[in-house]
């Protein structure tokens, strides 16, 4: 077998090629950086609650709530002390949401007296809604356990004018319902899921663009340059089979490709902390899958342009439109499901769903077979195709 | 050559043709190339030469007819004759980003040498090449007859049988002409068979045994030099350069009884005759008085040029 000569052959061909070397490892790692810094924020912190509040009790336990909402970090909180005017600022989409204390919240709750809390909202943006009311319904829970307990002792013969005593009572009663004791635990069908850092995203998503132009790009012309160079025609002519050749050829890409994604991942590792799972094994495969995906792919170009000055803007418009759409840029489910559906027409978005099994829920092999097995049909379909239809001669 | 080099044959093609797309490149060619033998194919561009080379080399395979290379058939037996064969591709296929000595030793690791042999047979063949000082270089920095030279040294790592050339001087200097003639006449006294297509004919002047003119696909003329030039006679060449050549003095020309073919080109026209010399004042005469701007006029003895006229009655460069 003879196929590793012409593999070894490119690899020195790339070690020789500055440009190629910086544009394969060093652009990848400035721009993860630039975007994983700049854009950390993106998918971090991005929900803003607006919350409009009105205290028209402005006692200690209506205090206490409105501090309670303060203190959390993604809710923004103003005050209005004008009942009417915060109902027309927010009829005027000035706020999304409006909470309003009623007078005598305290002096009920205290008594053991039913009340309400009111909450006026915008229906267009109801996932934020949603939020607020299940952190007011939280808190007065709790309020209500504060109520209940009132009437109960009263139903028992404790005066509820004695507020030393009712104080009391509420001390005792925050003792038991810290924490709660009926707790309800969650847990995910996967192992424990990760905090979604915005190098999850950057690291892998542009690692595998710049992976496509390697393979796609770079590939084809590579072939395309053997093709137009004559030395296609020289060693067809030499005691080696033309599946050496074109083995040699995709080995040439494939571990190329290869050892680019894996530094690009290793680079987010030590330089952002990025984990990359407890599988090996995992990681190597997936590499692995994208990889061949992105070779066949370029090697499908080969054939269909007829020229390398072809091959580069039929490559960049494809790498840029599967980037885009495929979610090297940003995260697949913030697109429309319609969109999501189209970009699994893709290499990168088969890529991301297995890098985020593996770097958001360390699924291991396990949960990337479904996302190998199709870049691995992808792989297969591309070079049967691109096997036909190349031409030696 | 001895008459026993000679007499055997190393190269048979019968009835070789080669068609796409309906346009048949090689048609019905058949001749033999001996042992030891310089065989020059000599033709105008398309005229065929590139494709019947091509089968030769095992690129690809003939429609119908049989070729046969060092007693292997060129479809069942490709890989054997691979090994025998040596072939310099029309274009530069080397890397440009590796040296000489690293586009060798690729070359020379596809045909299975050792790596004694090969480190000993590349050092020979820079040296026969004139490239032992530049063997570290990158090809990308040298001159073109300089890189011809190293395309040539790539198909000898092996030392072949058979050398096969597909327009080995195109686009070289002087100086590397003729080392590229040098190179392939000691190949050739050591034994080898050599086989090159050229629309040059100076290549086939100076280095042939033998020469095949094909034209069209077909192979219209094949023998020796001297015998070649037989065919066209007594016949000169007048080659006129001449700017606003008028139809009526081309026609008045062809009229002159011992003329036998014209040629025109945009400023310039070639006259096939006999008794060149003699008419030589009646053919300015002509063109003057018609009207033709006559810049420079020549005489030329009869060789290939000629016989292609000759034959095909168009240039051989048109």
């Amino acid at each position: 077998m003879k196929f590793h000569l012409i593999a070894a052959k490119d690899m020195k061909i790339l070690i020789r090629d500055r440009n190629a070397l910086i544009f394969m490892f060093i652009m990848p790692m400035v721009i993860i950086s630039v975007a994983g810094l700049a854009l950390g924020g993106t998918f971090e912190d991005n929900i803003r609650i607006d919350v409009l509040v009105v205290d028209l009790d402005n006692k200690h336990l209506s205090k206490e709530f409105v501090q309670f909402l303060e203190d959390i970090d993604i809710l923004d909180i103003d005050m209005e002390s004008n009942e009417f005017a915060a109902r027309d600022r927010v009829k005027n989409k000035e706020y999304g949401r409006l909470v309003i204390f009623p007078l005598g919240f305290t002096e009920s709750i205290m008594a053991g007296q039913d009340t309400e809390l009111l909450i006026i909202s915008d229906p267009s943006k109801d996932s934020q809604n949603t939020v607020l009311e299940k952190i007011i319904e939280g808190y007065a829970n709790q309020m209500s356990t504060y109520v209940v307990t009132i009437k109960t002792v009263t139903a028992y013969g404790v005066p509820t004018y004695d507020q030393e005593k009712v104080f009391d009572i509420i001390k005792v009663v925050d003792r038991f319902i810290f924490p709660p004791p009926v707790a309800v635990v969650t847990q995910s069908s996967t192992t424990d899921r990760k905090d979604f850092s915005p190098f999850i995203q950057y690291v892998p998503g542009f690692a595998v663009m710049f992976l496509l132009f390697t393979c796609v790009e770079a590939g084809s012309v590579s072939l395309l340059k053997e093709q137009e160079s004559g030395t296609l025609r020289r060693l067809v002519t030499a005691p080696i089979s033309r599946s050496e050749i074109i083995g040699g050829k995709i080995a040439g890409i494939f571990i190329r490709g290869f050892i680019q994604l894996s530094v690009l991942l290793l680079f987010g590792q030590v330089a952002f902390d990025l984990d990359l799972g407890s599988s090996l094994a995992a990681i190597i495969i997936l590499i692995a899958a994208v990889t061949l995906a992105g070779t066949g792919l370029g090697m499908l170009v080969a054939v269909l342009v007829k020229t390398k000055d072809q091959a580069s803007p039929v490559s960049n418009m494809l790498i840029m439109t599967m980037s885009a759409i495929g979610g090297s840029w940003w995260p697949l489910y913030i697109e429309p499901e319609f969109m999501q559906s189209i970009a699994h027409f893709t290499i990168t978005a088969w890529a991301m769903d297995g890098f985020y099994e593996l770097l958001i829920f360390d699924t291991g092999v396990s949960g990337i077979r479904e996302e190998v097995g199709v870049l691995l049909l992808m792989s297969v379909v591309f070079f049967w195709i691109a096997t036909i239809r190349f031409k030696f001669e | 050559m001895t008459e026993a080099l000679i007499n055997d044959v190393i190269i048979s093609i019968e009835k070789v043709v080669k068609r796409y797309n309906g346009f048949t490149a090689v048609d019905e060619i058949s001749f033999n190339i001996k042992r030891g033998e310089i065989f020059g194919l000599l033709g105008p561009n398309g005229a065929g030469k590139s494709t019947l080379i091509s089968i030769l080399c095992c690129l690809f395979t003939q429609d119908s007819g049989k070729i046969t290379i060092d007693g292997f058939d060129n479809i069942k037996d490709s890989i054997r004759i691979k090994n025998v064969i040596g072939v310099v591709p029309q274009e530069i296929s080397l890397y440009s980003t590796l040296t000489a000595r690293e586009n060798l030793a690729f070359y020379g690791k596809i045909y299975g040498l050792s790596k004694m042999a090969l480190h000993s047979r590349i050092e020979i063949l820079l040296d026969m090449v004139g490239l032992t000082e530049r063997a570290d270089d990158m090809i990308q920095g040298f001159s073109g007859g300089m890189k011809r030279r190293i395309n040539i040294a790539a198909a000898l790592l092996h030392n072949p049988k058979i050398l096969f050339m597909d327009e080995p001087t195109t686009g070289v200097d002087p100086q590397s002409r003729k080392r590229i003639y040098d190179t392939i006449v000691d190949l050739n006294k050591q034994g080898m068979s050599v086989l090159f297509t050229t629309h040059q004919m100076e290549d086939a002047q100076k280095l042939c045994h033998r020469i095949g003119i094909v034209d069209k696909g077909q192979l219209i003329a094949l023998d020796t030099l001297t015998g070649l030039l037989e065919l066209t006679g007594e016949s000169d060449l007048i080659h006129v350069e001449a700017k606003d050549i008028p139809p009526n003095a081309v026609e008045s020309i062809r009229k002159i009884e011992t003329v036998k073919q014209v040629s025109i080109d945009t400023d310039s026209m070639t006259i096939q005759l006999l008794k060149g010399r003699e008419l030589l004042v009646n053919i300015i005469d002509i063109l003057t008085s018609e009207g033709a701007k006559v810049e420079s006029i020549n005489i030329k003895e009869p060789d290939l040029e000629t016989l292609f006229l000759h034959l095909t009655g168009t240039k051989l460069r048109s």
